[in-house]
């Protein structure tokens, strides 16, 4: 097993799941993306007065919303609209780029894919789920905007709209929200199978990325897919199972409180209000995963992270191309933590009671 | 520099006393008393004579914006105290169930133009017929109610254009989806400088944003700016 420098060993007790969460340098980059989320409000109030409205919100993704911000992170950012069309969203949304652009030693500008930087519509992401008209960029709003996504600033009712919507459309599709005997919920399938197909997608669009960009920055993403990208999939995954698996939702069914397709949004809204990091904690305690596997699983996550956030183990990964990753000590550390966090997620979802017989059920065929 | 104040009905709801204790102190120049529901009308008309209103070279007064038709007499008679103080008097159209009743008022009655919700007063033609019955009435108009049913400003900038001699009064305020007075953001801005320059400097502008006691220079200030025939050509060469 891989030797994390957190980690203690296996006979480390956990006095609680919030240790996890404590684990260095996890803190630090909470401390640090809550801080920036509050100067980049403070950024745009200065130079746009009251830049959202009721019918906009501005929504980051990636590490600024996961709570795992580093001085090296982009700024993944949508002007995400849910109102009456109005040709000054677009004016609004470039003088956000350009006040960014000003800054951009503080916030990095998001990736060459133009998925993010720019305007975002509730319809898109609502309607085309699926289908011909479901880009790939709309996917990503869609999956990330339910698994990762924090609006900025004060005004949050056109983002919290759009997910309620997302997640209400996603049980739309599923014929039946309970098993037969009425007594526990399914697990929604039409947004599982979103979410694993998202999962794939990146996996695929990775390789594509490497063709594109003659295998630069191929290092980094590398090392993204087999942990931070993974984790989104994870969270997912445990969202859509734990509709099954919560006995506090199931107990609304057989008390008759509220409605059946409306407690299970809220359920999922609940969830997906947590970061993906937040809902792994709660799943080792909800499933009662083991201290030993908990530390794998968050010591290799805190490990990553430090790395980083480790200016020149960064940029050996930034620079790394494929045809040397055998020989990268850095990257062979990436390879190492990532093996640990696998090794957890296998224990995770194989072994334990509650979880393997679902993986099993849904997570392949 | 417009003259631009607040409703007391936006700072403190049912307490004209304490917004207009706010708008003192920070040395606002222009007010409108607002009594918005029909029960707030005789107690804010009998207290007049004890408010100490000599800071506002402007002032206005609201109506109720809804009456039920056994009121609408009583209310035009509380009112007629208010039209001997030659203060403008702000009222919904729809609110009137007699209009003839109220073009005793002369130019003191102000109509102001509707939001999506209401049933009439929204667009020009809305209004013309509403001038037709009362044609000494001016006009109070709602930029935020204005942008609320027309965003590309259009109708707004049709009403300006058509209305302009009538034009006594401004409401600004940003009108959202519930027809609620928010704050302005930044869209409402953009929207409100394309018509800014049909309207003159010397129409008095009174705010109806709903904020709180630290944010009335914020919003005075922003609604300058929403305002300013200047910044719409700054932004034209942006």
């Amino acid at each position: 097993m891989l030797q994390l420098g957190t980690m203690t060993g296996a006979e480390r007790t956990i006095a609680s799941v919030s240790e996890l969460l404590q684990l260095a340098p996890l803190p630090t980059a909470r401390d640090a993306a809550s801080k920036t989320r509050e100067e980049l409000d403070e950024l745009l109030s200065a130079g746009i007065r009251k830049y959202t409205s009721e019918d906009t919100s501005l929504v980051v993704f990636g590490s600024l919303a996961r709570g795992e911000w580093t001085s090296g992170s982009d700024l993944d950012w949508t002007y995400l609209i849910d109102g009456q069309a109005n040709s000054d969203h677009l004016l609004i949304a470039q003088k956000i780029q350009k006040l960014l652009k000003d800054h951009k030693e503080k916030f990095r500008p998001p990736g060459q894919t133009g998925t993010f930087g720019s305007m975002a519509f509730s319809h898109d992401i609502i309607h085309q789920i699926g289908g011909q008209n479901d880009t790939n960029r709309n996917t990503t709003q869609r999956i990330l905007l339910l698994l990762e996504s924090a609006p900025i600033g004060r005004s949050n009712q056109a983002h919290e709209r759009i997910i309620r919507g997302v997640i209400s459309r996603y049980l739309e599709e599923d014929t039946h929200l309970l098993t037969a005997d009425s007594r526990q919920y399914r697990i929604p399938r039409f947004l599982l199978n979103d979410i694993v197909r998202f999962w794939r997608t990146m996996a695929v669009d990775f390789a594509s990325k490497q063709r594109d960009r003659a295998g630069e920055g191929w290092g980094l993403r590398n090392a993204k897919l087999r942990m931070s990208r993974k984790l989104i999939f994870v969270s997912g995954l445990l969202v859509c199972f734990g509709c099954n698996l919560d006995t506090s939702l199931q107990k609304k069914i057989s008390t008759g409180e509220g409605d059946i397709k409306l407690n299970l949004v809220n359920h999922i809204r609940e969830q997906v209000r947590l970061t993906p990091l937040e809902i792994l904690a709660d799943a080792v305690e909800r499933y009662r995963i083991s201290n030993t596997v908990a530390q794998e699983l968050f010591g290799a996550y805190a490990e990553f992270l430090r790395v980083l956030v480790d200016k020149k183990s960064r940029e050996a990964l930034e620079n790394l191309r494929a045809s040397d990753s055998r020989t990268d000590p850095t990257f062979q550390h990436v390879t190492d933590i990532s093996k640990a966090f696998e090794h957890a997620l296998d224990h995770i979802f194989f072994e334990n009671s509650q979880l393997a017989p679902l993986t099993r059920k849904y997570g392949v065929f | 520099m417009r003259l631009i104040g607040f409703s007391t009905g936006a700072l403190a709801r049912n307490d004209f006393r304490r917004a207009l204790r706010m708008l003192t102190e920070r040395r606002v120049r222009a007010v409108e008393l607002s009594a918005l529901r029909q029960e707030e009308l005789i107690p804010l008309v009998e207290q007049l004579d004890s408010l100490d209103l000599r800071g506002f070279e402007y002032k206005a007064f609201h109506a109720p914006s809804l009456m039920e038709p056994e009121f609408e007499a009583v209310a035009i008679g509380v009112l007629e105290q208010v039209a001997l103080r030659e203060w403008p008097i702000i009222v919904h159209p729809d609110a009137m169930h007699r209009p003839s009743e109220w073009a005793r008022f002369g130019e003191l009655l102000c109509i102001e133009n509707m939001d999506k919700r209401k049933p009439i007063g929204q667009t020009v033609a809305d209004l013309a017929d509403i001038f037709g019955s009362l044609p000494r009435a001016l006009l109070c108009f709602d930029i935020g109610h204005a942008r609320q049913v027309d965003p590309t400003m259009s109708e707004a900038a049709a009403i300006l254009q058509r209305y302009s001699a009538r034009l006594r009064q401004l409401h600004v305020s940003e009108v959202n989806s519930q027809s609620k007075h928010d704050p302005l953001s930044f869209e409402s801005v953009l929207a409100f400088r394309r018509v800014a320059h049909l309207v003159p400097e010397n129409i008095p502008v009174i705010l109806e944003s709903r904020v709180e006691e630290d944010g009335i220079y914020d919003e005075i200030e922003n609604a300058c700016k929403a305002l300013s025939v200047e910044d719409v050509l700054a932004l034209t060469g942006d």
